[in-house]
């Protein structure tokens, strides 16, 4: 085994370049979101009484589980390689994009029924972040179901393999850092008080 | 049973955890503490063994996860 593979990260690099840079944005607004609840400690804590927990709760399992289904896509592509190990693999795929898209449909449900109590950016600093962190994440997600469903159609015909699978590692990697940032973005906006 | 799946099993653990500490509104200053250095976990779980960083140089797994540990530091410091 080529022992420079494993010098850099997996799937092509562009990607990591793309995966910091969103870090460090969606990382500043977290910052900016937890200063300045600092300066108004009681509006972010009674606005929060406001958000369903249990709608973040079932969303970062779907993140998570989707994030272990993609892992185990690309584990079988780089392990095996006969019809069956693509056609597992691709189900796996698809199972990702399927609780990626539940995801999508819950953000919606949770989006429709704030906006239904009048709730909106300018209501205060709290969904003023609120609707801007979750609405760039949803967006995010979009992107990422978009790319999971085109590694699925390769996955499906046998085009990656044990030994060519960059472009099923580049997309996984993306879609790795969108649970990445919903794991922060979950304590932060529904549980921190 | 598989390592990855050990980790997704954890990485669940530690969710039900976490909303068990907003849900029963027993979230105070030591808490968030303990939150936060969970959410760090996670954050590291899904760095090392999801994205596969484990494997390669050093700075390429330092990066992601020094932004982690920045970034839940900053929200400690505007916590307390």
């Amino acid at each position: 085994m080529n022992k420079e593979k494993f010098l850099y990260p997996p799937g092509d690099f562009s990607i990591w370049i793309i995966i910091y840079i969103e870090l460090i944005t969606f990382g500043l607004f977290f910052i900016g979101f937890a200063f300045s609840r600092k300066g108004q400690v009681e509006v972010f804590n009674a606005s929060q009484l406001l958000l369903d927990q249990r709608f973040g709760l079932v969303n970062t399992i779907l993140l998570i589980t989707s994030s272990y289904f993609v892992v185990k896509a690309v584990t079988i592509i780089k392990t095996i390689n006969t019809e069956e190990s693509f056609q597992k693999a691709s189900v796996y795929l698809l199972g990702a994009i399927g609780l990626g898209g539940v995801f999508l449909i819950i953000k919606i449900i949770e989006f429709s029924d704030k906006y239904s109590q009048g709730i909106n950016l300018s209501t205060n600093s709290f969904f003023m972040f609120y609707f801007i962190l979750t609405i760039f994440h949803f967006m995010h997600v979009v992107l990422g179901m978009i790319i999971l469903y085109n590694l699925y159609l390769n996955t499906k015909v046998g085009l990656y393999t044990k030994k060519e699978h960059r472009g099923l590692e580049t997309g996984a990697s993306y879609w790795h850092m969108v649970d990445l940032l919903w794991i922060v973005l979950f304590p932060l906006v529904y549980i921190i008080r | 049973m598989a390592n990855i799946t050990k980790v997704w099993i954890g990485l669940l653990l530690f969710t039900l955890f976490a909303f068990l500490l907003g849900w029963l509104q027993i979230i105070g200053s030591f808490l968030v503490c303990v939150l936060l250095i969970t959410t760090f976990f996670k954050g590291y779980l899904v760095i090392e063994y999801f994205m596969g960083l484990s494997e390669v140089r050093l700075k390429y797994r330092l990066i992601p996860t020094v932004w982690l540990g920045t970034i839940l530091f900053f929200i400690a410091i505007a916590y307390y």
